[in-house]
């Protein structure tokens, strides 16, 4: 049996009056893909958004491995929360990469100053990640300088770079061109068969059909259906989700 | 008066004008930063306050403020004037004029960091202060270089307003020497010098501009 990295039970979340996330639980293992698909506005960014502690939620519970973040709505101190941080890493749809810092920078600095690693061992990482990433040659390049689907690469590795033991995607392709975007789902499959532990929203269906182990399903703030991945998206059980993937489909 | 003796005049007034310029930013810049974070507070009190502190700064003519700097401190609690107090209430006056104008900037460059950064910071551990100093005040610098210029060249010429206190800067001096002898010329100098000096600055500033241009 692998171990839990990630559990989340119960979570609810509101913004002012419109309820977002309603009674959602879920859990990932170690080494599992798990993608999570819906329609616009269904609430997946907000749940990656709460999982990572950009957004607290009112009720739920929250843990990494053996640490509680969150309490049926109430947080963990400080420290717990810094601990929690060093577990996951989080890549955004826009990159949001340092833009005064050159590639070597955006990786090399967190591990540096947050974590207080060697420098020497921090670059010798950095290289190998950058290398992994086909950016041998850009360490000194300014993100302004690369294109959409390098900066999402050096996203990547950035968040790589803090040994996160999860690492959660939310639709890492949606700012590209669908050729980038091809790049980028090449990175993310290398990934899943080192067995790197992922959490993916995406509304790319048949990668996520090929690339996760599982997938979940959400709609209007509830997870409708989950399953496993090929199953969910080739016998779905639920009306919402038939209709979902019809509509998706039938757009190409 | 021959022009050699005028202008060294006019030099030692200069060299006062340069001395209130940087003395200026030396205080400004960095009072400014503290403002900008009291108008920013999440606490509303403080950040009201700080807003009415910026609005009369602003709103206020900076010579009424150079006197209520120099006469303030005798009206409201009888200090008698010391005459050597003149140069400090115009570093003051200026320090405390341009701070809330430097406020102001500092807070629209702040504001206009996308929020994507400070959570990029945030995922990656960063701490408050870090993600401060290391990921958003570079990028505020840059962003804030051009406006800041303007109030910088403003400032050039405005120390010339320390003459209402009768600090001996240049313009002060200029006028001087001008209904002392009747003569233009001290003016024309004047406004040369200021000219340069500013140029200078511009020029400086110009520098620094483009040596942040490294990255978008
Ligand atoms: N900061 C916020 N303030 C108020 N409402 C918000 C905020 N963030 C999200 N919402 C609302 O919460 C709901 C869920 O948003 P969310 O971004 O999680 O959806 P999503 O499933 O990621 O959609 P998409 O596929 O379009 O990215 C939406 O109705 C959205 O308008
Ligand atoms: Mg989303």
């Amino acid at each position: 049996m692998s171990k839990e990295l990630l559990k989340i039970c119960n979570f609810s979340k509101t913004f002012g009056d419109l309820a977002v996330l309603k009674d959602i639980s879920f859990s990932v293992k170690e080494g599992e893909v798990v993608s999570i698909i819906g329609p616009s506005g269904s609430g997946k960014t907000t749940l990656l958004r709460c999982a990572a502690l950009l957004e607290s939620v009112e009720k739920g519970d929250l843990s990494y491995g053996d640490l509680q973040v969150c309490v049926q709505g109430v947080y963990a101190g400080k420290n717990v929360l810094k601990d929690a941080k060093n577990r996951f890493g989080f890549v955004f749809q826009n990159f949001h990469l340092f833009p005064h810092y050159n590639v070597m920078e955006n990786v090399t600095k967190a591990p540096l100053l947050v974590q207080k690693r060697d420098k020497k061992e921090v670059e010798e990482m950095a290289r190998q990640l950058l290398k992994k990433m086909g950016l041998s040659g850009k360490e000194n390049s300014y993100p302004c300088e690369l294109s959409g689907g390098q900066q999402q690469r050096v996203a990547i590795a950035r968040a790589l770079a803090m040994k996160p033991g999860i690492l959660f995607f939310d639709e890492p392709t949606s700012a590209l061109d669908p050729e980038l975007t091809q790049e980028i789902l090449k990175v993310i499959r290398d990934l899943a068969e080192e067995k790197m532990t992922m959490v993916i929203v995406t509304h790319e269906i048949n990668f996520a059909r090929n690339v996760s182990d599982r997938i979940i399903f959400m709609a209007d703030g509830y997870i409708v259906e989950e399953g496993e991945a090929s199953s969910l998206v080739d016998h779905p059980q639920n009306e919402r989700t038939k209709e979902f993937l019809a509509f998706i489909s039938q757009k190409g | 008066m021959d022009y050699a003796s005028m202008f060294s005049e006019l030099l030692k007034g200069l060299l006062v004008s340069v001395e209130i310029f940087f003395l200026t930013l030396l205080f400004a810049l960095p009072l400014g930063l503290l403002i900008a974070f009291g108008r920013m507070s999440k606490n509303c009190i403080v950040a009201n306050i700080f807003r009415v502190y910026i609005s009369i700064m602003r709103g206020t003519p900076l010579m009424l403020q150079l006197l209520v700097c120099f006469f303030g401190p005798y009206y409201l609690f009888k200090i008698p004037l010391a005459s050597s107090y003149r140069f400090a209430a115009v570093i003051i006056a200026f320090s405390l004029n341009y701070a809330a104008y430097c406020a102001e900037i500092y807070r629209s460059g702040i504001q206009g960091i996308p929020a994507g950064q400070y959570e990029a910071a945030g995922v990656l551990g960063f701490t408050p202060v870090q993600t401060f100093f290391r990921i958003i005040f570079p990028q505020v610098v840059k962003r804030v270089i051009p406006p800041v210029t303007n109030e910088v060249i403003t400032l050039v010429k405005d120390t010339s307003l320390a003459f209402s206190l009768s600090v001996m800067e240049m313009f002060t001096m200029a006028k001087q020497i001008a209904s002392a002898h009747t003569t233009m010329i001290p003016f024309v100098a004047a406004g040369v010098f200021y000219y340069v000096f500013n140029f200078l600055v511009a020029f400086g500033m110009e520098r620094l501009e483009k040596r942040l241009d490294y990255y978008r």
